[in-house]
């Protein structure tokens, strides 16, 4: 029985060695959401990717996680690009709040977004 | 039946030992990564070698998750695509030529992740078939312009419809090769894609995220180029 616990010991070791500690985050639907509003870049995908985005946010507060990287900047685009910038930018702001190495990149995003080059655009 | 157990066990630990077969550990195959640390990974488009033309776009959507879980902070692909569309520079094969430096300056990022797409292909047997998906990374330092981390990697899975029974005749036939057409037809590749990423990715040192950021020098992974 020792010798059976032992082994046990050893093979836990040996694993760990291997094994990464986990890094949790909330990502729900975002890869499937994603891909359905690539595969057809309708409306009601587009909301369904977006409803993704705010579970996310949610689910993650609820494990009391990090929301993932990127999500709240994908929102917060997505809202700004929608007209609904007040918003939109809270969520950019989050970002660089929750990663502050992302703050040159929330700076710029804003920069582009509230004044988009003159196009019409959103092609898919 | 306690011998049993032991002799099970003793399985089980060699092949968590040779699953972990190494060649080199992380820090001699990725030294840069060591000295840089960087922080953050920009994402560019994925670069399609492949003759299918929406493999850019879904593979696209694969790339953000296994990369967080490695540690890292990474910039939101879509809204990078996005931008980069806008900028009239979705093409990352033009980005080639742009000095890495630009990225830390227009966006802040520590690397820039060049990704290939080399594979993305279905084979159709008699009996059978399979889906390939090859994919290439090459990340770069924005600061030194050095490559921090490569790697790469091909996975086919085979799509042939649930085989065996044996028998069946020339109708056998015949609905098997329809059944291997349709699967293959519907096959997703993103799943695949997505098995690829998970292998390949797992060689890059852990970024500051992952509780064993700066402690995996030592893990070893197999050597690749």
């Amino acid at each position: 029985m020792r010798r059976l616990a032992l082994s046990v010991v050893a093979a836990c070791v040996l694993l760990s060695a291997c094994a990464k500690a986990p890094l949790t985050y909330n990502w729900g639907e975002y890869s499937s959401s994603l891909y359905k509003l690539k595969k057809d870049p309708s409306d009601e995908n587009l909301q369904n990717h977006k409803q993704a985005l705010v579970q996310i946010i949610q689910g993650s507060a609820q494990q009391s996680l990090r929301v993932p990287p990127g999500v709240y900047a994908e929102y917060g685009y997505i809202l700004v690009k929608e007209g609904k910038i007040e918003q939109g930018i809270k969520y950019l702001d989050l970002e660089a709040q929750t990663y502050p190495e992302a703050k040159v990149f929330v700076e710029r995003v804003k920069a582009q977004a509230i004044q988009p080059p003159n196009e019409k655009e959103q092609k898919q | 039946m306690r011998r049993w157990l032991v002799f099970a066990m003793a399985v089980s630990l060699w092949l968590a030992v040779s699953a972990c077969a190494p060649t080199a550990t992380k820090k001699e195959a990725f030294p840069g990564m060591y000295q840089e640390r960087p922080l953050s990974i920009l994402v560019l488009p994925p670069i399609n070698e492949t003759t299918a033309a929406d493999a850019k776009e879904y593979y696209s959507t694969t790339l953000a998750e296994p990369l967080s879980y490695m540690g890292y902070y990474v910039f939101p692909i879509e809204v990078v695509m996005d931008m980069m569309q806008h900028e009239g520079a979705y093409d990352t094969e033009t980005l080639m030529n742009v000095p890495p430096q630009k990225f830390k300056e227009y966006f802040g990022a520590d690397a820039v992740l060049f990704v290939r797409i080399t594979k993305w292909d279905t084979a159709y047997y008699v009996i059978g078939g399979h889906v390939t998906v090859g994919v290439d990374f090459h990340l770069k330092s924005t600061t030194t312009g050095v490559d921090l981390w490569k790697y790469d990697g091909i996975l086919q899975v085979s799509t042939g419809g649930g085989g065996g029974g044996g028998g069946g005749g020339l109708a056998g036939l015949i609905v098997q090769i329809v059944v291997t057409a349709v699967n293959t037809a519907t096959a997703d590749y993103v799943p695949i894609a997505k098995r690829a990423n998970a292998i390949v990715i797992s060689t890059i040192p852990t970024g500051k995220y992952h509780p064993m950021h700066g402690q995996d020098q030592d893990t070893r992974v197999i050597k690749r180029k």
